[in-house]
């Protein structure tokens, strides 16, 4: 080396990379902050990213959701397929929603995409994704079960340019937002989302003065390139050979129940082949899965499983090959409806470290709650007239680890949203929290046992509402590893005014709640993690000092273990 | 009365920093912390100070503290044994928190367990509603059973978190007192009086801290002023809170969760007032030291506040002054992550061994080892210091860096410099442009051991044209905690749609704020010259879920208090705050105020440093000279200079070193520093 310095350098690509982490962070922030939907604000259900101009996804925000990888990639493919790159002028924006044309997972997820032009050279796209809170369709929120055609699901959006060269278009504009209820909100995440986009374009346009277009382009590839060859290093320290796996989701709501996900993994060298073959075909209900869906959830189980630090861009998405059968739950076609794919995403996440807990034992878990609980609570606010409508998901339990218990009542895998606070629904909505408690007795036992799932239990006041809620793992209980027990199935319920308790269906709709009527939400604890009689005496005897486990479950699951003196 | 005093108790030192009101006079020293018992220092390092600089103790009229007792009880988990009283149906609460996990790909890493654990807290049956109305009565045979149960449950302390006590404290106020009159030995901490707003889940959990924090505290506080007592009676003891100014040390004993950053607090207290006295009133600090770097924003004499940090992984809603942690230090550590990408921290060599340079067994790149060989720090190590540093040394640790890069060795360390900036340049635009403020309206100050050898590439970055380097860099927090003012925060919490009709209960409140600002200024503040108070909002567009700090207008005294503004000009000052955080706002939409808060400040005396008349522009001239690798591929001859021999007015251009005690300052070529009349360093960047 003579001093002159080659500019990708492994010091020089940091402190690009750094800078490009910088622009994700901070439109990623700007997004959140300026969004209407509580989806965005307080829940953080959005994504920012950077796309090479061959769609290659090359940073994303460190807070981006997993499940948001493959969209971004989605829409850029179906963007390029349909906008020869030619056609893209500066100052344009690409808008895009649909799974089944345009790379979307759900009709919520409004993506954005914006061309970056340095000195008249298309170097980059700036993107984002972001969950409205309501798209259209049959019900408010655009997320209910019950449908059997992605039409009722809410509007569909393909790729279309919604500024051309600067210029809003304001006929594709008003067509959006007439399709959507409570436009006003939805236009202000529009404006959100279009100012995260050029925000990115400008301080994109800011690194690529201070290191030039062809810089920026080679440090693009060669991220990518080094990402992906981590991800090899790590999948060749994998041991060889075939693994499967196989569990099945609890039912549609339409009817189909004990769907199966089948699971070969073929590991060899540097190579990992997902083999989906065998899974169930598409079903009625909302809980189908495009491929791309399919693609970021065994992404995020491989990175989670080999190397949770690593990068996430294309050099993640290259390395997992991924085999489905078109027509089947994992890989649906249209018009199938998908808005509850983060269930099936969930499941499937289950199913990949199930195949892979032999290769990998130190870094496979028991089954979580594998669900994305979600209750939503409506109706019409006695005292203001004005309908309102509370939605949540809720955690349960984390499986069980090989040095440690799984964490109790937490969100887990691909979706990692805060619970809204009891001060705050009680203020906003006419609703009361009786209770939001941890489940006895509902995390399985083992060396390290799995969390608890939780509860939550919800009254109206002055008023009757209606409850809607999709629950899964409430008939398939989440599975030990390695001898660990399976922790307890969730469950609705509905407590009529004497006290009598009815179990609702695993994914009830249009439930009628009276006053002095109760809604029961329990969610589902998660499996452990080997033998209970390997669990140290230490943790037995916090496990009944807690109350977290009743006498009678440590008598089952402990035997003697539970006569040792405290 | 002549002396202030400001103590600042860092990991490996405790800064003391005494200022003689009369003649002007000002003292630094610099003793080996104690960790064990933190007051151990203070006192032998007062001592010490006192009899090197002849001064009576007796002299001294006040003393203000930095503490890191608080925070570092928190970091290892060394609180008190507590309970916690909550209402029925929601003991699990606590440890549910918001049920989301730290890290979204990472299996094993979870938020950490909650200070009390699940059989150690107790449900009462007890409700109250949304509008603070008791929905279910506290029964008295219920608060005589909990009274029980915490009794024998053991305990030194005991936390009361009821939903909606922010609303109606009467139920917890119950429990509360039923506590004391039983079991008088237990600290008691309600959520009502420690956080009164709303968001259960933070406030418990701030509440919890503040319990567990108590006994801690309240015994090290005793020692400190008895202590103090014995060897300077007339001094007023100010502890400082975290969001800069101080408080008694009975307030700091109750509420010991105020202290969480009173360290790095009193830092930025010290950089506004230098700013002010440099007449900068933008500025972002760079305070760097071996492990970590600590960025800052202030804005008009102000440092931003914020009340949504982190301590220790628990959230903690109270006032405190919103400083960004980045690991680089001068001991932070080079090295290869799994892609081949070299990275810089957050691991640090620490104080043991330390860098390689230091000669105490340490091998590893670091820094500080970076810093040398490159000609930035003086082989001979700070001016004045006893400590050599050792280039062979650093030369051993950095050469596989540069092997394995291919580069020379003085490249490699050039790149390793250049990365820790990057992180630092990512914490300021995360406290700045991701704000809406733009870094190139603001002088940046270096503070630390590290921040000024830094702070010309860290500028460079951010397009900031000046840098503001104080004269005595490493004791800025003292120096800041001798110009605190004291302060005490009040709020209240609820949801007032900004309409005309409801200003009148936002007026009511305010009036509750400043009665309870009198009360304090009797109590607590009959030291201070003048009282001030500052009224401010935290509102929103109803349905959003963030809230943003609007300012509404301050007042002398603390007899009206500031004039609530009426709704239109209200709406007009969120607008404005909307406007710079998001870019945008809607003026048709509903706003709504969520808290009420009111700051009385009680302003106590401030140090004038009498200002040095700019003589001449040539001072002495440099000491020494020694190559020094500004970019990476040639070292440039650069002159030396001492800092303390200096003259207001000189100007010294770059390339050159300017070396003190506590910091070495780095000119760029084509950069000019300027020493103004009160000795600060002004560093022109050329562009």
């Amino acid at each position: 080396m003579n001093g002159r310095s080659d500019p990708l350098d492994p010091v020089t690509l940091e402190i690009l990379f750094n800078a490009l982490r910088s622009v994700t962070d901070e439109t990623f922030v700007a997004l959140m902050r300026s969004a209407y939907s509580t989806n965005i604000k307080e829940r953080r259900d959005h994504s920012t990213a950077i796309c090479d101009p061959e769609g290659r996804l090359v940073v994303q925000a460190d807070s981006s959701l997993p499940i948001h990888l493959a969209s971004m990639v989605g829409m850029m493919d179906a963007l390029r397929v349909k906008f020869p790159l030619d056609s893209i002028a500066e100052g344009d924006l690409f808008v895009a929603n649909d799974p089944h044309v345009a790379g979307g997972t759900h009709l919520p997820d409004i993506n954005m995409a914006m061309p970056v032009f340095v000195n008249g050279r298309l170097v980059a796209f700036v993107c984002n994704i972001a969950h409205h809170a309501d798209v259209g369709g049959m019900a408010p929120g655009s997320m209910a079960g019950g449908m059997s055609e992605i039409y009722q699901e809410g509007l569909r959006i393909p790729v279309v340019r919604l500024i051309r060269a600067g210029e809003l278009q304001q006929d594709i504009f008003d067509l959006l937002l007439l399709n959507v209820r409570l436009p006003e909100e939805r236009q202000g995440d529009y404006y959100a989302q279009i100012s995260s986009c050029r925000l990115g374009a400008r301080r994109l346009d800011e690194i690529a003065e201070r290191y030039s277009a062809d810089v920026l382009s080679s440090a693009f590839a060669e991220i990518i390139r080094r990402t992906e060859r981590r991800m090899r290093d790590a999948i060749a320290d994998v041991p060889d050979g075939v693994y499967t796996f196989e569990d099945v989701m609890d039912d549609d709501g339409l009817g189909a129940v004990d769907i199966p996900i089948k699971l070969r993994v073929d590991v060899s060298g540097d190579r990992v082949r997902f083999d989906f073959t065998g899974t169930a075909p598409q079903v009625r209900g909302n809980v189908n899965v495009t491929l791309n869906a399919t693609q970021a959830s065994v992404c995020y189980s491989l990175k989670a499983l080999l190397d949770p630090d690593v990068p996430n861009n294309q050099g993640v998405l290259n390395v997992c090959e991924i085999t489905t059968e078109p027509g089947t739950l994992l890989d649906c076609e249209a018009p199938s409806p998908v808005a509850a794919r983060a269930n099936t995403c969930q499941r499937i996440v289950d199913v990949v470290i199930g195949a892979l807990k032999d290769a990998l034992p130190n870094a496979a878990v028991g089954a979580a709650n594998g669900a994305n609980t979600t209750a939503v609570f409506s109706g019409r606010d006695p005292e203001s007239g004005r309908d309102y409508l509370y939605l949540e998901t809720l955690g349960g339990g984390f499986g069980g680890r090989d040095d440690r218990d799984g964490k109790d009542g937490v969100q887990v895998h691909i979706t990692n949203t805060s619970n809204l606070p009891v001060e705050a629904i009680e203020m906003e909505y006419p609703l009361r929290v009786v209770s939001y408690s941890l489940v006895p007795d509902s995390g399985g036992a083992g060396e390290y046992r799995g969390g608890l799932g939780l509860r939550r239990v919800v009254t109206p006041v002055g008023h009757e509402c209606v409850f809607n809620g999709a629950g899964e793992r409430f008939r398939n209980p989440p599975w030990g590893v390695f001898g660990g027990g399976d922790g307890a199935m969730g469950r609705f319920a509905h407590i009529h005014a004497d006290g009598a308790e009815r179990g609702l269906e695993i994914k009830p709709s249009g439930i009628v709640v009276r006053p002095g009527e109760q809604v029961v939400v329990e969610t589902p604890g998660a499996g452990g993690y080997g033998q209970p009689d390997n669990r140290a005496k230490a943790a037995l005897r916090a496990d009944r000092r807690s109350g977290k486990f009743s006498d009678a479950y440590m008598a089952e699951h402990y035997g003697e273990a539970t006569s040792e003196k405290d | 009365m002549a002396w202030f005093i400001g103590v600042d108790v860092g990991g490996t030192f405790t800064d003391l920093y005494a200022f003689d009101q009369v003649s002007g006079a000002e003292y630094a020293y610099k003793t080996p912390s104690t960790p064990d018992d933190p007051s151990r220092a203070i006192l032998s390092g007062l001592d010490a100070l006192c009899d090197e600089e002849g001064i009576a103790p007796g002299d001294i009229g006040r003393l203000g503290h930095g503490t890191t007792v608080a925070t570092n009880a928190l970091i290892q988990r060394r609180g008190a044994t507590v309970a916690l009283v909550t209402t029925d149906g929601f003991r699990d609460l606590l440890e549910i928190g918001r049920q989301t996990r730290p890290k979204m790909y990472d299996l094993k890493a979870d938020y950490p367990p909650p200070l009390v654990p699940r059989e150690r807290r107790f449900e009462v049956v007890e409700r109250v509603g949304p509008r603070g109305e008791v929905l279910t009565a506290l029964s008295d045979a219920a608060v005589q059973s909990v009274v029980r149960a915490v009794a024998a449950a053991n305990v030194e302390g005991c936390a009361v978190c009821f939903l909606f006590a922010f609303l109606n404290p009467a139920h917890e106020r119950r429990v509360g007192d039923a506590l004391r009159a039983a079991l008088p030995d237990i600290h008691i901490s309600l959520s009502s009086d420690v956080q009164p707003e709303f968001r259960e889940y933070e406030r418990f959990s701030t509440t919890v801290q503040n319990a567990y924090l108590q006994p801690v505290v309240t015994r090290y506080m005793t020692n400190l002023r008895n202590g103090l007592t014995t060897r300077a009676p007339q001094a007023a003891i100010g502890i400082n809170q975290s969001s800069g100014g101080l408080m008694s040390v009975e307030r700091a004993g109750d509420y010991p969760i105020r202290t969480a950053l009173s360290g790095p607090a009193a830092g930025a207290v010290g950089a506004v007032h230098i700013g002010r006295l440099a007449g900068r009133p933008n500025v972002i600090t760079l305070d760097m030291g071996g492990t970590s770097a600590d960025v800052c924003l202030i804005r008009d004499y102000q440092t931003d506040i914020s009340n949504e940090q982190e301590v220790a992984g628990f959230p903690v809603r109270l006032p405190m002054v919103d400083i960004n942690t980045v690991g680089a230090g001068g001991g932070s550590i080079a090295w290869f992550d799994r892609d081949g990408l070299l990275k810089v921290g957050p691991e640090s060599a620490g104080a043991v061994p330390g860098p390689a340079c230091y000669g105490a067994g340490g091998d590893r790149p670091t820094v500080s080892d970076a810093n040398l060989l490159l000609g930035r720090l003086s082989p001979k190590g700070l001016l004045g210091g006893t400590m050599a540093l050792d280039r062979a040394a650093a030369a051993a640790a950095v050469q596989p860096v540069a092997d394995r890069l291919r580069f020379t060795v003085e490249k490699a360390a050039h790149g390793i410099l250049g990365i820790v900036v990057a992180n630092m340049v990512r914490a300021i635009r995360a406290i700045s442009v991701e704000r809406g403020h733009d870094p190139r309206d603001f002088s940046l100050m270096p503070m630390g051991g590290a921040g000024a050898l830094h702070a010309p590439d860290v500028a460079r970055s951010l397009d900031m044209r000046e840098i503001v380097v104080p004269p005595s860099p490493g004791i800025l927090c003292a120096q800041g905690l001798v110009v605190s003012d004291l302060k005490e925060d009040f709020v209240v919490s609820g949801r007032y749609p900004v309409q005309d009709d409801v200003l009148d209960d936002v007026a009511r409140s305010i009036g509750d704020l400043v009665a309870d600002a009198r009360r304090w200024a009797e109590t607590s503040a009959r030291d201070a010259v003048r009282q001030s108070l500052e009224l401010s909002f935290d509102m929103r567009y109803v349905g959003q879920n963030f809230e943003l700090r609007v300012s509404a207008g301050a007042a002398d005294g603390l007899e009206a208090g500031p004039a609530a503004p009426d709704a239109d000009a209200l709406r007009r000052l969120f607008f404005e705050v909307h406007d710079r955080n998001y870019g945008f706002y809607n003026p048709d939409d509903p706003v709504e105020i969520v808290n009420i808060r009111l700051t009385a400040r009680g302003v106590l005396p401030k140090p004038q440093p009498a200002a040095a008349e700019s003589r001449s522009v040539d001072g002495p001239g440099a000491v020494a000279a020694r190559p020094v690798w500004f970019a990476a591929d040639a070292a440039v001859d650069s002159q030396v200079f001492d800092r303390t021999a200096l003259q207001p007015g000189q100007t010294i251009p770059g390339p050159a070193v300017i070396d003190q005690l506590d910091a070495t300052v780095l000119v760029f070529p084509g950069d000019t520093a300027r020493v103004d009349e009160q000795r600060n360093l002004i560093m022109e960047l050329a562009l």
